[in-house]
C-alpha cells in the first residue's frame, strides 16, 4: 500500500524542513537511537515496540527461520487450512430454522455442533470437520477399492437419519444392534425404506443395490462417522 | 498431492467399512508409519494391526503411536510406494489403482 504510506513520510519531511536544524538533528538522533534498539529492548524486556517501518505501515512480517518457528508456521498453516474448509462447511445454507446448521445442528462453539439427539460434530478426520467427512457418504466413489455406503438425500436428511439410527440403538429398538470396541461404540439400526445404496468398487461390482441399515461410529458422545450398510 | 494409487492393508475391523492405510509421520527424524481406517479414524501401530493406538487425550484426533502429533497434520501424508518399502512394510500392503 505505498499510496497510503506516502503522506505519513512526506508530513515527516515537512516537519523536519520548518524546525532548526539543531532540533532536527536530534530528532534523527533520537530516531536512529529507536531503531538500533528498539529490537534489543523488545528481546531483553520482553516488551512489543513496535519497528519504524511497522509504525508507518511499510513492514512486511518476518520470522526466523529456526525449525522450532518453521513447524509453527506450518501449524498454523495446516489451522488456516482447516479453518477454510470448515468455513465451507460453515457457509453451507442454513434453514429457515436460523442458526441451526443443517436445520438440525445446534453450535456449541470453537466448530462444535450438537444434535438433537445429543451426537457433537467436531474438527478431525482428513477433511478437517467431521460434518465434511460424512458429507462424502451423499455421493458414490466407484473406483474405490471395497464397499462405499452412499446416503441418497439431503445432508440434512442424512443428519436426522444418523440421529435417528443412535437414538434407536441406544433404546434398544427392534432390529437395532450395539457393538463396543476399545475406543468406539459401532450402532446400526434397519429402516423400512432404503435409504441409499452400495457404491465403491464392490457396490458397482453388484449394481449397487439399495440399503435399508445405517451404522454410526462414535467416541463418546462424538461422532467420527455413519453411513449406509446392507 | 494426491497418489495415482491407493495402500492398503485390508478392510477396517471396526467399521467394516473404511480401508486400513499406511501413513507416515515426518515430524521426527526417521520416518514413524502406522496403519490408520480413512473412514473411522482406528489407529495400529503396524501392518499386523494387533496392537491400537488410542489416543489419551479427549480430542478424539488420531494421533501419531510415536509422537503424538495428529496424523492430519501437514507433517503427515498417506505413505507412498517407496516409503512402504522403506518400513519394510510392502509384503503386507494391497495396492489399487485409483
Ligand atoms: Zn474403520
Ligand atoms: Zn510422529
Amino acid at each position: 500500500m505505498p499510496r497510503s504510506q506516502r503522506p505519513s513520510t512526506e508530513s515527516m519531511a515537512n516537519v523536519l524542513r520548518v524546525l532548526p536544524a539543531r532540533w532536527a538533528i536530534t530528532i534523527i538522533a533520537v530516531l536512529i537511537a529507536y531503531v538500533l534498539l528498539q529490537p534489543r529492548l523488545n528481546t531483553w524486556f520482553g516488551w512489543q515496540l513496535p519497528s519504524i517501518p511497522a509504525m508507518l505501515g511499510q513492514e512486511t512480517p518476518k520470522t526466523k527461520n529456526t525449525p522450532a518457528s518453521k513447524q509453527a508456521d506450518a501449524k498454523k498453516q495446516a489451522d488456516a487450512k482447516t479453518s477454510q474448509t470448515q468455513s465451507s462447511t460453515t457457509e453451507k445454507p442454513k434453514s429457515s430454522s436460523g442458526s441451526f446448521k443443517f436445520g438440525i445442528l445446534k453450535s456449541l462453539g470453537r466448530d462444535r455442533y450438537e444434535s438433537p439427539a445429543g451426537l457433537v460434530y467436531g474438527p478431525g478426520s482428513e477433511e478437517g470437520h467431521r460434518l465434511q467427512h460424512i458429507e462424502r457418504h451423499l455421493q458414490d466413489d466407484p473406483t474405490r477399492p471395497g464397499s462405499h455406503g452412499v446416503f441418497q438425500g439431503t445432508m440434512e436428511q442424512f443428519l436426522i437419519a444418523i440421529d435417528d439410527t443412535y437414538r434407536r440403538a441406544r433404546g434398544h429398538a427392534k432390529g437395532t444392534r450395539t457393538r463396543n470396541e476399545e475406543a468406539e461404540t459401532i450402532y446400526e439400526a434397519p429402516f423400512d425404506e432404503s435409504i441409499g445404496y452400495l457404491g465403491g468398487s464392490s457396490g458397482s461390482g453388484q449394481k449397487n443395490p439399495p440399503l435399508k441399515r445405517m451404522r454410526v461410529v462414535v467416541r463418546g458422545k462424538n461422532l467420527i462417522t455413519a453411513f449406509p450398510i446392507p | 498431492m494426491a497418489l495415482p494409487y491407493l495402500i492398503y492393508v485390508r478392510a477396517c475391523p471396526i467399521c467394516k467399512e473404511g480401508l486400513c492405510r499406511v501413513r507416515v509421520c515426518t515430524a521426527s527424524h526417521h520416518l514413524v508409519g502406522c496403519v490408520i481406517c480413512d473412514e473411522c479414524e482406528s489407529v495400529w501401530t503396524d501392518p499386523d494391526m494387533e496392537t491400537r493406538s488410542i489416543e489419551k487425550d479427549d480430542t478424539y484426533t488420531a494421533s501419531c503411536p510415536e509422537c503424538g502429533l495428529s496424523l492430519w497434520d501437514e507433517a503427515c501424508h498417506w505413505a507412498d510406494i517407496q516409503e512402504v518399502c522403506l518400513l519394510g512394510w510392502y509384503d503386507k500392503v494391497k495396492v489399487a489403482r485409483t
